[in-house]
C-alpha cells in the first residue's frame, strides 16, 4: 500500500515520526516533493481564499499527492501540550482539504492528541488498523517511529555572525523555503546569524508564558513569545524577526503580546503572501540590518550592500 | 565633483546631484511607467547635456528597483529606502525624531533618536493608501494629481470614508460621491482616512516625536499634510525636496563609500544611448521554475534577477563586483 505523506505545514518538524510510522508497517510512503511552483499555484487554486498561505500550500502538497498514492495522512493536530491547543485551521483541516479537492484517495484523517505517548498511541492504533495491521505491529512500528522523532533535531542556531537575530514564527513559514522565498539564506547573507525556538528549552518558554496574565490557549503563543522574550532578556539576540503570513489570527495576539513585552527591542515582522517579488521582504530585512548594525557599533559606516 | 543618487521607485525615477558639502545641485524627477530602465536612460540624457560624466565620483541606488538600476549604471552603494530617506533626512535637519515617508506603493515610518534609527515600520503586504491609489483616485475624479491637496483644503467640512483598505475607501468614495458630497469634501475625506490608516496601522505602537519629516512623492500632497497635523496635533514639516530625499541619500551614502575604496564603480552617462533591454525566461534548473530577468546591454549581458537560488543571480554579482547576496 503506497501512504502519501503531504510535505507542508508541520511535516518540517513531524516528518521522521510519520515516514517511520507508515514504513515500518510496511507501506510505500510517498511524501510530496519540496514547495515548488506548481504545488503553490495549485494550493492557491484550490483552497479557499480565506486561509492562510501555508494551509493552500498545504492543499497544493496533498493534490500532488492525490494520484501517487492509495492513502493519503492529513494530520488533524488538536493538542500537543495539555490545556493548550494548536490552531483553529488544523482541527479543520482534513474537511477544508477534503471539500475543496476533488478524486482523493481515502484519508486518514482521525485528531491527534499528542499530549501524551499514550494519548498519540490511540491515533497510531485507529492509523494502524487502517493499513490492517494488528496491535504487536502497530506496537513496533509506534516506538520506532518515536524513537526516530527523538533522535531528530530541528532548529538553527548559527555562530559567528556579529549580528545575530531570533527568527520567530509558526516553523512552517521559517523552514519553507519557496514559501518564505529563502528568508534564512537572505538573512545570512546580509551577514546575521539566526537562532530559532527549537534552542531554548520548554520549560523556560513556558515560564516566560506564565508571567502573562492568562495562560495562552495556543501553543504557537506560548512558543513564540516565549522565545522572543527569553532571546531578548537573556541577550543571546539582537533583534528580532518575525516571520508571519497574512491573515493569521494566532499571529495577531502574538505579536502584539510580544511588543509589550519588549517594547524598546528591534522587532521587525515580514508578512507574507502570495507575492513572489522579493523586493518589498529585502527592503525590510536590509534596513533591519542597518538598524542593528548602528544601534550596536553606533558608527558612521553604512555597508555599501542592501 | 559630483555624486549621483538615482532613487528607481515604483511611480517616480528620481535622480539627485549632491556636491562634496552634501548640497543638492540638480534634481530630476521622472515618471518609472512601468519601464525602469527607460526612466533612468532618459534621466542620463538629461544628465549628459549639463555635466561630464568624469564630474560623478561617486554613484548609489535606492528604491525598489535599486538592483537592476545598479546593474545597468554601477553603482557604490545599493541601498534600502529606509537607511537612504533617513540619511537624506538628518542632512537636512539633525533634530528630526520622526520620518513619515508615503512613496507609490510603501509606506513607512521611521523613528530617530540622537542621529540614529531606533526604530521604523513599513505598511504589510499591501500598497493601500500609499501614492498609487492617490494617483488613482485623482484619475477617476478627472482632477490632475497636483491639485488634489489644494481640493482638500477648500472643503468646509469633511466625509467620513473607510479607510482599512484601498478597495473599501473607493467603493465608500464612490457611494458618498452618488449621494451628491461635493468633490472637495469627499477628497479631504480621503485624506483623512489616509491618515487614519497610517496611523493605525504603520504607526501603530510608535511615538510620533517632534520634530516631523514628510518625504516621498504623497507629501506634496497639502490636504495630507493638514490631516495628519490635525491628528497628531502639531506642526509637521515637508523638506523643499521631499520627493528627492531618497536619491539624496543614495548619493550620501555612495560618497562615504568612495571615500573609503578610493574609486568609483559608476560606468558614465553612455547607457542612454545604449540599446539596454531585457528577457526573462522560466529557468528550468529545478521544480522552483523561477522567472528570471536577464538584461542586455548592446550585445552585452549585465545581469540576471528573479531566481530563488544564485544560479542567475550569482553570476550578476560576479559581472557587478558585489558580494552574494
Amino acid at each position: 500500500m503506497k501512504v502519501g505523506i503531504p510535505k507542508g505545514l508541520l511535516y518540517c518538524k513531524y516528518h521522521p515520526f510519520l515516514v517511520t510510522f507508515f514504513g515500518e508497517l510496511g507501506a510505500e510512503v510517498i511524501v510530496s516533493e519540496d514547495t515548488n511552483k506548481n504545488i503553490f499555484d495549485a494550493g492557491i487554486k484550490y483552497c479557499v481564499d480565506d486561509a492562510c498561505l501555508p494551509v493552500k500550500i498545504f492543499h497544493g502538497h496533498v493534490n500532488f499527492l492525490k494520484d501517487k498514492c492509495d492513502l493519503v495522512v492529513i494530520p488533524r493536530i488538536m493538542q500537543l501540550w495539555k490545556n493548550e491547543y494548536i490552531c483553529p485551521k488544523f482541527c479543520g483541516l482534513p474537511e477544508m482539504v477534503l471539500n475543496n479537492l476533488n478524486g482523493l484517495p481515502p484519508a486518514i484523517t482521525d485528531p491527534i492528541y499528542a499530549t501524551s505517548w499514550k494519548n498519540l498511541y490511540s491515533w497510531a492504533q485507529k492509523s494502524g488498523n487502517l493499513l490492517g495491521k494488528n496491535n504487536r505491529q502497530i506496537k513496533v512500528a509506534f516506538n520506532k517511529a518515536i524513537e526516530a522523532q527523538k533522535n531528530h533535531k530541528t532548529g538553527i542556531d548559527d555562530e559567528g555572525y556579529e549580528i545575530k537575530i531570533a527568527l520567530t514564527g509558526h516553523p512552517y513559514n521559517i523552514y519553507d523555503k519557496f514559501l518564505n522565498m529563502n528568508l534564512v539564506k537572505k538573512i545570512n547573507n546580509l551577514g546575521m546569524g539566526i537562532r530559532t525556538a527549537e534552542f531554548t528549552q520548554e520549560d523556560i518558554l513556558a515560564r516566560e508564558a506564565d508571567n502573562l496574565y492568562k495562560r495562552p490557549f495556543w501553543t504557537f503563543v506560548r512558543e513564540n513569545y516565549g522565545f522572543a522574550l527569553n532571546s531578548a532578556k537573556e541577550k543571546k539576540v539582537d533583534g528580532i524577526i518575525y516571520v508571519s503570513s497574512f491573515n493569521c489570527g494566532t499571529d495577531s495576539v502574538i505579536i502584539e503580546l510580544i511588543k509589550n513585552g519588549l517594547p524598546d527591542f528591534p522587532f521587525l515582522i515580514l508578512k507574507i503572501d502570495e507575492h513572489t517579488g522579493e523586493a518589498g521582504i529585502n527592503t525590510r530585512i536590509e534596513a533591519f540590518r542597518d538598524m542593528l548594525e548602528r544601534r550596536l557599533f553606533n558608527e558612521s559606516h553604512i555597508s555599501t550592500l542592501g | 565633483m559630483y555624486y549621483l543618487g538615482v532613487d528607481l521607485g515604483s511611480v517616480s525615477t528620481d535622480l539627485a546631484l549632491v556636491d562634496k558639502n552634501h548640497n543638492l545641485v540638480e534634481k530630476i524627477y521622472l515618471k518609472t511607467r512601468g519601464n525602469p530602465i527607460k526612466a533612468i536612460q532618459e534621466g542620463f540624457k538629461i544628465l549628459k547635456d549639463k555635466y561630464d560624466e568624469r564630474e560623478i565620483t561617486a554613484a548609489g541606488t535606492t528604491g525598489s528597483g535599486r538592483m537592476i538600476a545598479s546593474a545597468i549604471m554601477g553603482a557604490d552603494a545599493v541601498k534600502n529606502e529606509i537607511t537612504a530617506h533617513a540619511r537624506a533626512a538628518l542632512e537636512f535637519d539633525k533634530e528630526v525624531r520622526t520620518i513619515i515617508e508615503i512613496g507609490g506603493q510603501d509606506s513607512k515610518i521611521i523613528i530617530i533618536n540622537k542621529g540614529i534609527v531606533t526604530d521604523f515600520a513599513m505598511n504589510t503586504v499591501c500598497a493601500a493608501g500609499t501614492g498609487s491609489f492617490l494617483d488613482r483616485q485623482a484619475e477617476r475624479l478627472e482632477i490632475p494629481i497636483e491639485e488634489f491637496g489644494d481640493y482638500a483644503l477648500r472643503a468646509g467640512s469633511t466625509v467620513r470614508i473607510a479607510g482599512r483598505c484601498a478597495v473599501f475607501a473607493e467603493s465608500d468614495m464612490i457611494h458618498k460621491q452618488q449621494l451628491g458630497y461635493a468633490k472637495e469634501e469627499i477628497i479631504r475625506g480621503l485624506c483623512d482616512a489616509l491618515v487614519r490608516n497610517y496611523l493605525n496601522n504603520v504607526g501603530k505602537g510608535k511615538t510620533i516625536l517632534p520634530k516631523v519629516l514628510f518625504q516621498g512623492g504623497v507629501a506634496a500632497n497639502k490636504g495630507m499634510k493638514a490631516a495628519f497635523e490635525k491628528e497628531l496635533g502639531f506642526e509637521i514639516f515637508v523638506p523643499e525636496n521631499y520627493s528627492m530625499m531618497g536619491a539624496i541619500g543614495a548619493a550620501i551614502i555612495a560618497g562615504d563609500q568612495v571615500k573609503k575604496t578610493g574609486k568609483t564603480k559608476f560606468r558614465g552617462f553612455k547607457l542612454a544611448e545604449n540599446n539596454i533591454f531585457s528577457r526573462s525566461f522560466d529557468c528550468d534548473g529545478c521544480p522552483n521554475r523561477c522567472e528570471v530577468v536577464k538584461i542586455y546591454e548592446n550585445d552585452n549581458i549585465l545581469g540576471y534577477f528573479g531566481d530563488r537560488c544564485s544560479r542567475w543571480t550569482g553570476k550578476t554579482n560576479e559581472i557587478l563586483g558585489l558580494r552574494s547576496g
